[in-house]
């Protein structure tokens, strides 16, 4: 048998079991959540961000403990658990804070720092992702607890501006040595429409939060992709956001042995020379859409999607409940295999150069 | 538990509503969806379940009520495996969306939070007609007729020879499998269309039809069912322990289990017949106390006319299903007291008419079951095509007489609830359509 992938990786100079860590959020508010998640197999923790004492928070931005507690959390981790990475979030509200917050996580015993600009539920002038969205403030921050400590500090980016390459730049001035991105993206997930109340809701009040879920991971690899692209930048990126398929250990284990990958660095931007401008794209190859018609089950989906909203090329027979394409007209948009409910049955057949479309029917 | 208490609810659970969601997550939302094709009665489920699958749950319970007034009733009964769901696109993929059960949740989710499909407003109902049309027989037929003529406008009138509306929902189903709470809101549902219904008033007899006719009723549609029992030969008729399956599951929901349970508790039951009702009828001999049940049927497994849950249910109370034997008689004491059936075990044949492989009696393989009380299966097919039915038309319920209209189980012999619901909307498009022929003229 071919020898087992190996899935740690180094980042910031520290080894890591594997590339799964659980990231700063509600998930890892106490060493004993943590310690749960290190049993079955996650490698680290972003542990959930400490503040100040008597910071003006709301539960669950951050921590819902004092500081104490969670330094004695942090510390009983790295003890019981000296494999594993622990990593203090720290959020301030002033230069002082942000120092304070820095010495006790390097005194409690945390691998790195994660510096979280880009909490989405503060209100302070200053504070949470209002400090990631402003340049000045990431890099003022970032600098003065490169002052006082040396751990690894990875700068945490909110998804909520245009381009994150500013605030990750301005992290680097400020001596960040790596970024993390995404934070949740603001947004209302419901209102509730017997109340009008935007969920969740807060007896009676509701307010634009941080959404999450796999809705995000897109954003999450764009802002990533794009920082990946910065050879300015050329720092350690750690991604975050709306991971959730894959049993991840034993998921990522088969996929590097099928694909014969031997370590998680060898993954690490594999897509980026493949993803270009829609400009770049080569126009003059063409295809269409090929059924495998054994495999239908007769819903009409195909039919209805390439009517309403494709190149019109398909007619519906309605005796024997299957699709019949006209091959030139297809746009090659392939929106019916979307739709289409039986895996594998619709798939791209390239055309010969001298292939020629029939233009869609103009009417009038 | 008292025996009348096993009769009072449905056995079966409902879908709530997450798992309602769930289910119709799974359609497929087919185009010129096969399942409405499916559906005799024209009850639209394609229509319905994209409904419920894009949240839009009153419009689901409309769709129903509107195509189908006793969607609810049909949602529980119907033999969805061989109509609807048969054609469920779905079936490709891994197993049809279990639409029948979508169905009865959205009638019973429309109760729950009180949403009334046919209050609209008055501007969006049809203009109120003159013409009065008369309904003989509350009963699936008679019941989707008046509601389509109600939702047209006419004035209908319903008369019920029996204390209850419903037919065989009321009378033929046991309460194990539809119960009268059910039934009830459903009716009122029609009754918010303005139907006036007239129960205890029977309207048979020579002529009956002309009278209403000459009491100004513009049209009649006849949909009494079919109560008669089955000519037993005479010596039988009579025989203590001998029920059809009328009398027998009409007593039960006349309250009278616990009589019935008297004279089964205990004792071997037999049932002849292998359809739905013959299931019903062995089913509930088991919940009355039988000792042993036994459903005697003279074709196979393969050719039964019960639905496979239904048979299988049966099969998990303790039903014995004797195969292959054909019942030839029964035997019975001096006193008239039924003894125990004369069987002869078959083979099966040739095709015959129905498609089925004809049972075949083997000869000198004559035996007899001792049981005591016999339920009897109401119809056995073989006589249907002679006595009391009505010859009314396919396409249009018209019968012989001007003016007359009938429909469900007195043309068809027993037969399912949706086709009689279809029958009913037949009926009443037909005569809609002859009263505005009038009207123009």
């Amino acid at each position: 048998m071919a020898k087992k992938p190996d899935l740690s990786v180094e980042f910031c100079g520290k080894t890591f079991l594997n590339p799964f860590l659980l990231s700063s959020s509600p998930v890892s508010n106490s060493a004993l959540m943590v310690e749960k998640s290190f049993e079955a197999g996650w490698a680290g923790v972003a542990y959930k961000t400490v503040v100040a004492d008597n910071a003006p928070i709301i539960h669950p931005s951050t921590s819902d403990r004092g500081l104490k507690p969670n330094m004695r959390d942090i510390a009983y981790l790295k003890k019981r658990w000296p494999k594993h990475v622990v990593i203090g979030s720290i959020m301030g509200f002033r230069n002082e804070e942000w120092a304070e917050l820095a010495v006790a996580c390097t005194d409690a015993g945390a691998d790195m720092l994660e510096l979280n600009f880009s909490c989405p539920h503060m209100t302070v002038e200053g504070s949470g992702a209002k400090v990631g969205q402003t340049d000045h403030l990431v890099e003022k921050f970032t600098t003065t607890v490169r002052k006082v400590t040396r751990l690894p500090l990875i700068a945490k980016m909110t998804p909520n501006l245009a381009d994150m390459n500013e605030p990750a730049m301005a992290a680097k001035r400020g001596g960040a040595d790596a970024i993390s991105a995404i934070n949740t993206v603001r947004g209302i997930s419901e209102v509730g429409l017997e109340d009008f109340v935007p969920k969740p809701n807060v007896f009676g009040k509701g307010a634009i939060s941080g959404y999450s879920g796999p809705a995000v991971k897109p954003i999450g690899l764009r802002f990533i992709a794009e920082m990946a692209k910065n050879k300015e930048l050329n720092l350690p990126l750690s991604g975050i956001g709306g991971i959730q398929t894959w049993d991840m250990i034993e998921g990522l284990t088969d996929y590097m042995a099928l694909h014969n990958v031997k370590r998680v660095k060898d993954l690490v931007g594999k897509a980026l020379p493949h993803l270009c401008e829609t400009g770049d794209f080569d126009l003059k190859r063409q295809g269409i859409s090929s059924y495998d018609l054994d495999k239908c089950v007769g819903c009409g989906q195909c039919y209805v999607v390439c009517r309403d909203s494709g190149g019109q090329a398909l007619e519906w027979n309605e005796k024997k409940r299957r699709p019949e394409l006209n091959e030139d007209k297809c746009l090659s948009c392939m929106v019916c295999s979307f739709v289409c409910p039986v895996d594998g049955l619709i798939t791209f057949k390239e055309m010969p150069a001298d292939w020629k479309r029939r233009e869609t029917v103009t009417l009038g | 538990m008292k025996s009348s208490d096993r009769f009072s609810r449905m056995e079966e659970k409902g879908f709530d509503l997450s798992q309602a969601v769930a289910e119709a997550g799974r359609c497929l939302l087919c185009h010129e969806p096969p399942c409405s094709k499916g559906c005799p009665a024209g009850t639209d489920p394609g229509a319905f379940i994209r409904k419920l699958r894009f949240r839009n749950i009153t419009g689901a319970i409309r769709t129903v009520k509107k195509n189908n007034i006793l969607g609810g009733a049909c949602g529980v009964l119907c033999p969805t495996a061989r109509l609807c769901e048969k054609e469920c696109c779905a079936t490709g993929i891994d197993r049809p969306i279990r639409i029948g059960k979508l169905q009865r949740f959205l009638i019973e989710h429309s109760w729950k939070i009180g949403f009334k499909p046919f209050d609209a407003d008055a501007s969006e109902r049809p203009p109120r007609r003159k013409e009065k049309v008369a309904v003989v027989g509350a009963g699936p037929a008679g019941l989707s007729c008046a509601a389509e003529l109600a939702a047209n406008g006419f004035q209908v009138t319903v008369f019920e020879a029996r204390p209850e509306p419903g037919g065989v929902l009321r009378y033929g189903v046991p309460g194990f499998r539809f119960q009268t709470e059910f039934l009830k809101k459903e009716i009122d549902d029609l009754l918010s269309l303005g139907v006036e219904l007239k129960c205890s008033t029977p309207m048979t007899g020579d002529g009956a039809a002309e009278k209403l006719l000459q009491q100004g009723y513009r049209a009649v549609f006849l949909a009494t069912g079919l109560w008669k029992p089955v000519r037993l030969k005479k010596d039988q008729r009579d025989l203590k322990g001998l029920f059809t399956s009328m009398e027998f599951l009409s007593a039960l929901r006349e309250g009278k289990a616990g009589e019935l349970s008297k004279s089964i508790k205990g004792k071997v039951c037999a049932v002849i017949g292998g359809g739905s009702v013959a299931m019903d009828c062995a089913r509930s001999a088991v919940r009355l106390g039988a000792a042993d049940v036994y459903l005697l049927y003279r074709r196979s497994l393969a050719q039964m006319p019960a639905e496979e849950d239904e048979r299988t249910e049966t099969m998990n109370e303790g039903v014995h299903f004797l195969t292959l034997n054909q019942p030839l008689g029964f035997l019975a004491d001096s006193k008239g007291k039924l003894k125990g059936v004369k069987l002869i075990r078959t083979t099966l044949g040739a095709r015959d008419s129905s498609g089925r492989r004809k049972p075949v009696e083997v000869k000198g393989t004559g035996w007899s079951l001792p049981p005591v009380p016999s339920a009897r299966s109401a119809y056995p097919s073989l006589k249907l095509e002679r006595g009391g039915l009505i010859r009314a038309g396919e396409k249009d319920c018209r019968t012989s007489l001007r003016g007359g209209f009938a429909g469900g189980d007195i043309v068809r012999g027993p037969d399912l609830v949706v086709r009689a619901v279809r029958d009913g909307k037949t009926a009443a498009r037909s005569i809609m359509s002859m009263l505005d022929q009038k009207a123009g003229a």
